[in-house]
């Protein structure tokens, strides 16, 4: 066994490795980043995280769930460290097996890859009280500093295979089941049972909707109210339906929300796929229209505080239009026709990013052109949220054209990723078939307590 | 005395200055002055930073327990206890409290799907908003709006009271609370205190009824409020933060259980009460379910066990070395102080929302002793250090630069000491704000905010009040018509 499969073990285990190691590790890694471009292209199949903020025990449960490195491919999309206990570890293993197994796991990087961020929210303390010295922060700094700052996943099917998957409850099945050839979204809960399906529909959005099926066991606070019965509550079917009198306001909250926030039923997608996917760990940039100017940024740095890196990795969606000021004071926020331009532009299909706690573990905004994956169930502990994982398919040849864009300016056109003006609007077709897997805290009773309390410097 | 001099001055009972009632006083419309790290420093130096840590000093030493000087019999001060009398002015702020406890009813949160922190917060807040200047003529004592002021002033003391009242109960547009806000709260008391607003007793006599009469259901108040609207944790900094929310009930609980004193005498630097819990009955949640209801620091812990899951010692981390400290709760008395010295008055993020008036005052106090501060006061640690050097030279503050390497100060344990606060200080951790918010972040007030978000900027500087205009411009740089 080598000497980096030792050190995979012992992480898995949740023990730091020695400091030479780690140093040698960062090392390695860094040699294998630089050789990355700013946008990593990505075949699919991959599955898409979102944050992790340390929690390791959950980040166990989300391998487990997901299937394990390298049997699946997996794209991380930033914020491994800082908040949680467990940082150090997370983030060591994922980078162990990035240097192992460099084509099955993808890490790009969020707006904790900071040093400046590090030091605020807890990253370097942890690294003081584990190896008492910042030595170890230090490294991991400057592995930082190489992340790649987006991914473009291609090759994605439109449609996910049919999936041998039973369903959690199988009145629902009877529901769901029946077409199982033009499946564009399927939610999974952690014991791999289907716990709700969604067909891709054909309609104008602005026609009335069928009322899509409701999850019945998704394993979330909201999904319960959302049952199966004939009268599903106002809110569950609004965010399923959304209707041109819904998106009027700026003001509200966006209104589709994890499981029953897909946009499956928005009739604004059609057969066949039009197009890759990027993944950014926060969103769009006012000084980016096209990929390439992401390619040019000189990503070998801090994250700056401003400017097209920093937003990158800093932005939100909004319902707003346009661009708005972020109350995070930095990065912007951006509306839904700033991400259909920008899509449009690039040839993409949706963007995928993580950045923002969603209780349901994933949300889908703007008729699917923006989803926000996050993965760490029980956020700080507290905050009741599932995570989920996003799964995209490879497009298995029988389905239909798949344009593999690399979102070079100009490539897209003619792809059908837009269908053209409808109504005064741009409508598009395709988006990836989308597996959701739904996950919460892993069981936290088999975790030992430490031996010694370490005495903080103000009570000496 | 005050922290800037150390918590170890031998004199601790000269209290926040009444302002004399003969003469005339100009309020001043409180206003943010606090825009960036050296800021921060001027206001450690500032008078509005010794009245404020003085009557933080003041408040905690009422609540030690006490000794009879002539029949050696022992007060001590808990939760509803029957020991302690409550003034006018401290029942009717009370009722301030309870009044604003019932605006919950009319706020009931939002089931609507939602991302996090639950919109129905800002009617809550609207609710406060739109019935402060009712509520203040209602429970602040006459005497304090009633202070004497030149003729026909156009700020009154209404308008410093209402400053800070409305800035003690999180943020609307962020739907977050952390300790910036509570320390607004305890200003809004300040400013009674400094007014006379309440009665001449006794030194600890108003101050232990401010404490339990007002301070903690206040606490009580706000713990209901982020559970009711869900109001977000994230910018707390996870496991690696004292506490979510909340810094004073920590103080405060552990003066309780901290050794008696004799009235007028110097706090004691270690030791319990000889019936306190065990600081390390805080990871026993049996004892800590016993000990809430009777002491502030176990209810602030039992309202941890509430809304986390998962081993005290990985979610408290801090909390959990804490609880080791064998030296007593006096010890961890002196320790919170420090801590809150630093971590709070000493953070930028925390601080800069921190409106200064007539009361609280942006101006040097002449007493202060120069202060060369480190990291935590500025915006983010600036000057470029070798991270991870042994030396604990100050960290000195210096201009806002994205690629410059924080200062990672010394090779100690998390959290890092501070030689009476002017040495080696942690790298700047910010206790306020929920969502990550960019450390270097000023609220961009807007009037149109998405709910709260996740990590703030530490290096956030103010920004224009004017959104971008979307409409005309959907592509433009928001910068671009600066």
């Amino acid at each position: 066994m080598s000497e980096l499969d030792k050190a995979i073990e012992q992480l898995r285990a949740c023990r730091p490795i020695p400091e030479p190691q780690v140093r040698e590790l960062c090392h390695k890694a860094r040699e294998l980043l630089i050789e990355e471009g700013n946008v990593v292209g990505v075949d699919a199949p991959v599955t898409i995280c979102g944050d992790i903020h340390g929690q390791f025990h959950d980040l166990m449960e989300l391998f487990r769930v997901g299937g394990d490195v390298p049997d699946t491919n997996y794209l991380f999309m930033g914020d491994f460290v800082d908040r949680g206990f467990y940082s150090l570890e997370s983030f060591l293993l994922l980078l162990c097996l990035k240097v192992r197994y460099p084509d099955r796991i993808t890490l790009i990087r969020g707006n904790h890859e900071s040093r400046q961020i590090t030091t605020v929210y807890g990253f370097y303390d942890e690294c003081l009280r584990k190896y008492g010295s910042a030595n170890v922060w230090r490294y991991c700094c400057e592995v930082f500093d190489y992340l790649a700052l987006g991914a473009l996943v291609t090759g994605a099917a439109s449609n996910l295979p049919p999936s041998s998957a039973p369903f959690a409850d199988p009145a629902t099945a009877a529901n769901m089941a029946s077409d199982t050839s033009d499946v564009e979204i399927e939610i999974l809960n952690s014991a791999g049972q289907i716990t709700n399906r969604f067909p891709r529909q054909r309609r104008s959005p602005h026609q009335p909707q069928q009322q899509a099926p409701q999850p019945n066991s998704q394993p979330s606070s909201s999904s319960q109210d959302a049952d199966v019965d004939d009268a599903p509550p106002p809110d569950s079917q609004a965010t399923l339906s959304p209707s041109p009198s819904q998106s009027q306001g700026t003001n509200q909250l966006p209104s589709q929300t994890g499981a029953p926030g897909t946009s499956a039923s928005s009739g604004a997608r059609s057969q066949n796929d039009g197009g890759a996917i990027l993944c950014v760990h926060g969103g769009l940039s006012p000084l980016i229209d096209t990929l390439d100017k992401i390619r040019l940024l000189d990503r070998k740095q801090e994250v700056p505080h401003e400017g097209a890196m920093c937003d990158l990795l800093w932005s939100d969606p909004d319902e707003i239009d346009g661009w708005g000021l972020s109350p995070r004071g930095a990065g912007f926020l951006f509306g839904s026709d700033i991400v259909k331009c920008f899509n449009h532009k690039n040839g993409l299909s949706m963007v995928a990013r993580a950045h923002q706690l969603v209780m349901e573990g994933f949300k889908e905004m703007f008729e699917a052109e923006v989803v926000t994956v996050w993965s760490a169930p029980n956020y700080c502990y507290r905050c009741g949220n599932v995570a989920a994982i996003l799964e995209l398919g490879e497009d298995g040849s029988g389905g239909g054209y798949v344009p593999k864009s690399n979102g070079d300016v100009g490539r897209s056109l003619g792809l059908g990723g837009w269908e053209g003006p409808v109504n005064g609007e741009m409508r598009r077709m395709g988006g990836p078939g989308r597996r959701y897997r739904v996950f919460e805290a892993a069981p936290q009773d088999s975790r030992g307590m430490p031996a010694k309390k370490p005495v903080a410097d103000y009570f000496l | 005395m005050n922290l800037r001099n150390s918590v170890e001055s031998e004199k601790d009972s000269q209290g926040l200055q009444v302002l004399p009632l003969e003469a005339d006083h100009s309020f001043i419309q409180p206003a943010k002055r606090i825009h960036d790290g050296e800021d921060v420093s001027f206001f450690l130096s500032s008078k509005a930073y010794t009245d404020l840590t003085t009557f933080l000093l003041q408040l905690n030493a009422s609540m030690f327990p006490r000794r009879d000087k002539s029949s050696a019999h022992v007060h001590s001060w808990e939760i509803g206890t029957q020991n302690v009398e409550y003034s006018a002015a401290n029942k009717q702020l009370k009722k301030l409290i309870n009044q604003l406890e019932t605006f919950i009813e009319e706020a009931p949160p939002d089931t609507g799907p939602r991302r996090f922190g639950n919109i129905s917060f800002r009617k809550w807040y609207n609710l406060v908003e739109e019935r402060v200047s009712d509520l203040i003529d209602q429970y602040v004592p006459v005497s304090v709006l009633d202070f004497t002021t030149k003729d026909n002033p156009v700020t009154t003391a209404k308008d410093e009271l209402r400053a800070y009242l409305l800035g003690g109960f999180g943020s609307a547009q962020r739907l977050d609370y952390g300790t910036g806000h509570e320390l607004s709260f305890l200003a809004f008391l300040g400013c009674i205190w400094k007014l006379g607003g309440f009665p001449k007793a006794e030194a600890g006599i108003e101050e232990r009824g401010i404490v339990l009469g007002v301070i903690e259901p206040y606490l009580k108040l706000i713990r209901r409020l982020i559970l009711t609207y869900t109001l977000e944790p994230a910018g707390t900094h996870g496991v690696w933060g004292l506490d979510d929310h909340s810094f004073v009930p920590y103080i405060f609980g552990s003066a309780q259980l901290s050794p008696a004193i004799t009235d007028g005498a110097r706090v004691p630097q270690e030791g319990s009460r000889p019936d306190a819990p065990d600081p390390s009955d805080v990871a026993k949640a049996a004892a800590v379910e016993r000990e809430r209801v009777n002491n502030m620091y176990f209810s602030a812990i039992g309202f941890i066990y509430d809304v986390k899951k998962g081993p005290f010692w990985e979610h408290s981390p801090m909390l959990f070395d804490i609880s080791g400290i064998r030296a007593g709760w006096a010890k961890i008395n002196k320790g919170m102080i420090k801590m809150y010295n630093a971590e709070v008055l000493s953070k930028f993020p925390v601080v800069q929302h921190f409106p200064f008036g007539s009361l609280f005052q942006w101006e040097k106090d002449p007493l202060a002793t120069p202060v060369k501060f480190s990291v935590h006061t500025s915006t983010q640690p600036s000057q470029k250090r070798e991270a991870g050097s042994t030396t604990s030279q100050p960290i000195e503050a210096g201009p806002l630069g994205g690629t410059k390497a924080p200062g990672a100060s010394s090779g100690g344990p998390a959290v890092a000491s501070t030689t009476r606060f002017q040495g080696r200080e942690p790298p700047l951790r910010n206790l306020q704000e929920p969502p990550t918010r960019a450390p270097w972040a000023t609220p961009t007030s807007t009037n149109r905010m998405p709910p709260s978000t996740g990590t703030a900027a530490p290096w956030a500087r103010p920004r224009t009040e004017q959104q971008p205009d979307n409409a005309t411009a959907p592509s433009g740089a928001p910068w671009a018509d600066k």
